[in-house]
């Protein structure tokens, strides 16, 4: 083991978070749909995640259960915004409060005050047979828990829908022109719905894994920004699927370094240190309005009877 | 890169008709149309919130008396929930300001957390300076340390174009550590067992008002900055323009106003009394910078700023009514064993259920005319 292979081991799970909340982010905005609940949905989906795996005893009823309940805030984000046309980002808000609130009053009914709190197993890791045996990278790329490999196949599947199945195409047209799209008999509102319930269930589940992974138990501070870092991250990848993933290397490697340097000490105080993924945040935002570009719907509601729009 | 840009003001969708936006009453009827809605929401929220309350086995009626009724039991009840107030509306004035021009601040957090660091700083490092110099330089040193912070979203949006909802969230996160290493490096209190600055001088200390637990002046430097607020959007050219951008972008434009300067100033102003919120915290409330001393102001804020609709007059007359649930929640957690997040989730409900009002009421109009 050498200080490459520790740091690929550490990122590749420190992707997961980034890839799948963000891809949630990218399914929705791509539809049109333009959610900020990311950090109150996955702080949701850490605590029912957490709760229904120490009650049922297996991570893997914990996981559906995190996607149920953020396909069910998916539901009435999708709903109040396309068949209501309410706005977006006050919805979105609003789900952020709620989700947040709810989080922890399930965590303190269940489980109450407690000095010591509970643990539920972190996942295991299922070493790929042959490839985890190819030297250096092998193991640090290739011996990670099944949400890893899931993670990454569900990016390549989105990325695969989207540019190369007509269903895809016509997804996307939601979001660029949905007037467009209505009128060559694409159901907008139905896509929307349905964008907006996944793209939301895949940013619980995001939330789910990090007791998970990381402590096997929740804390309320746990998501710690990373909701809000996976806007960014997404307005970043240019909203692409497969430029989500490089983007989420990005961030994840400025967590893990981050982390490392606060274990080993580098001469700095260690706050500087945990300041590194959002100033390196700020400093790539400024650079990526070169390349960055949005699906033109964006955050907005679509209306079928309106003359402005579309 | 902003994507709301071209949004009415927070809580109308673009397309809804007719225009929802609450106008000064003339009317009884126009004016039932504004409180009703409120009512309604509040109404059917403490129902939700009664119900959760039920399921998590305790007695909703009770939890609520305690709720609706710290505040005005107790003079201490009463203090508390005006310094709550004080901070909530300085809060919702630090996203209300800049959502007039149409862009998001949920940057408070950070901007108080940092207007609190510049309080604290001027607080200890001049703490010998009478009161006279002392607290005004206070003051001005967490408004300024709150407007350069909000400054920096502002220059990256005017000149880069980076999403001001991004950039503001994003220095939450790096004043969280630049207090913490301020509370554990600079001046810590080492006595504390939490991280926190040792106290400011005594002349940097905001006077009392009344005697025993007693309310600090905040409270009227607060109300007297509502009704300067309030008088500056509607009767200055800027406030006019300020509020034309967030209505209309294009026609502002049109028109030659400097929509991006604006937003940028906008920002800036929210910013500012969002580092005011965190100097007379300072000043006012703990007398020391300390960690988590931000609660959730920044929540708070929002939903007063989005409950009042970006209407800068509703604004403190929401906060107070956020101001008594929350304090009435951490009673009810203490005499009824509810845990405070049930406010929370009920304050949520409110916002969704105003919203929603929205929709309800363009159907009536619709049947009607």
């Amino acid at each position: 083991m050498n200080a490459v292979t520790d740091f690929f081991a550490l990122l590749i799970p420190a992707m997961v978070p980034f890839v799948l909340a963000a891809q949630g982010t990218v399914l929705s905005g791509r539809a049109g749909l333009f959610n900020v609940s990311q950090e109150g949905l996955m702080v949701l989906g850490a605590s029912v995640g957490f709760l229904v795996s120490w009650q049922v005893g297996s991570n893997t009823v914990g996981l559906l259960a995190a996607l149920a309940i953020g396909g069910l805030f998916g539901l009435v984000f999708a709903y109040t915004t396309t068949m209501l046309r309410l706005d977006q980002f006050v919805i979105g808000l609003a789900l952020y409060f709620a989700a947040l609130g709810l989080a922890s009053l399930l965590y303190r009914a269940v489980v109450g005050v407690t000095l010591e709190p509970p643990l539920i197993p972190t996942l295991k890791d299922y070493p790929i047979p042959l490839l985890s045996d190819v030297p250096l990278l092998g193991r640090a790329l290739f011996s990670h828990d099944l949400v890893v490999y899931l993670t990454f196949l569900l990016s390549f599947v989105i990325w695969w829908f989207m540019y190369r199945t007509s269903a895809g195409m016509r997804f996307r047209a939601v979001g660029e022109n949905p007037k467009s799209a209505d009128s060559v008999g694409i159901p907008v509102l139905r896509t929307r719905m349905w964008a907006g319930v996944v793209g939301a269930a895949l940013m619980t589940v995001a939330g789910a894994y990090l007791p998970m992974v990381y402590t096997g138990t929740f804390t309320e501070g746990m998501v710690a920004g990373r909701g809000w870092l996976v806007i960014a991250l997404a307005f970043l990848g240019g909203w692409r699927p497969h430029l989500v993933v490089a983007g989420a290397a990005f961030f994840a490697g400025m967590e893990v370094l981050a982390l490392q340097a606060q274990v080993t000490g580098v001469g700095i105080p260690h706050q500087f240190v945990l300041m590194l993924p959002y100033v390196g945040t700020l400093v790539v935002m400024i650079f990526a309005f070169r390349w960055a570009r949005q699906p033109a719907f964006l955050g907005l509601n679509y209306d079928r009877e309106s003359r402005l729009s579309g | 890169m902003t994507a709301t840009q071209n949004h009415e003001v927070a809580g109308v969708p673009d397309a809804a008709p007719p225009p929802a936006r609450p106008r000064s009453p003339r009317t009884v009827r126009d004016l039932a149309w504004l409180v009703l809605p409120y009512v309604a929401s509040v109404l059917l929220a403490f129902v939700v919130g009664g119900l959760v309350i039920l399921a998590l086995g305790n007695d909703p009626v009770k939890a609520f008396e305690s709720v609706l009724t710290t505040s005005f039991k107790t003079q201490f009840g009463f203090v508390e929930t005006m310094h709550k107030w004080v901070t909530v509306v300085l809060c919702a004035y630090a996203f209300t300001i800049p959502l007039a021009t149409g862009k998001f601040n949920i940057g408070a957090e950070g901007q108080l957390l940092m207007g609190a660091t510049g309080a604290v700083a001027v607080g200890i490092l001049l703490s010998d300076l009478p009161m006279i110099v002392l607290l005004p330089l206070v003051l001005v040193a967490g408004i300024l340390a709150g407007a350069v912070w909000a400054g920096v979203s502002a220059f990256l949006l005017v000149r880069f174009g980076v999403n001001e909802i991004l950039s503001t969230v994003l220095l939450n996160f790096v004043s969280f550590q630049a207090i913490d290493y301020v509370a554990s490096h600079v001046w810590p209190d080492r006595g504390a067992g939490h991280p926190a600055t040792i106290r400011v001088g005594e002349g940097a200390l905001l006077p009392r008002i009344g005697d025993a637990p007693n309310l600090h002046a905040g409270v009227i430097l607060t109300v007297l900055l509502a009704v300067a607020l309030a008088i500056f959007m509607r009767s200055t050219a800027t406030g006019f323009e300020m509020r034309a951008v967030g209505a209309n972008l294009r026609a502002s434009l049109v028109h030659g106003v400097r929509t991006s300067r604006l937003a940028g100033a906008g920002l800036v102003i929210g910013g500012a009394l969002g580092g005011l919120a965190g100097a007379i915290e300072v000043a006012g409330v703990h007398g020391k910078m300390l960690e988590g001393m931000q609660s959730n102001f920044l929540i708070l804020g929002i939903i007063v700023g989005l409950m009042a609709r970006g209407n800068l007059v509703a604004v403190p007359f929401v906060a107070f009514g956020i101001a008594v649930l929350e304090v009435g929640a951490s009673s009810m957690q203490r005499s009824a064993q509810v845990p405070v997040e049930v406010v929370l989730i009920i304050e949520a409900m409110i916002l969704i259920f105003l919203l929603l009002s929205d929709v309800v009421r363009a159907r009536f109009r619709g049947a009607s005319a």
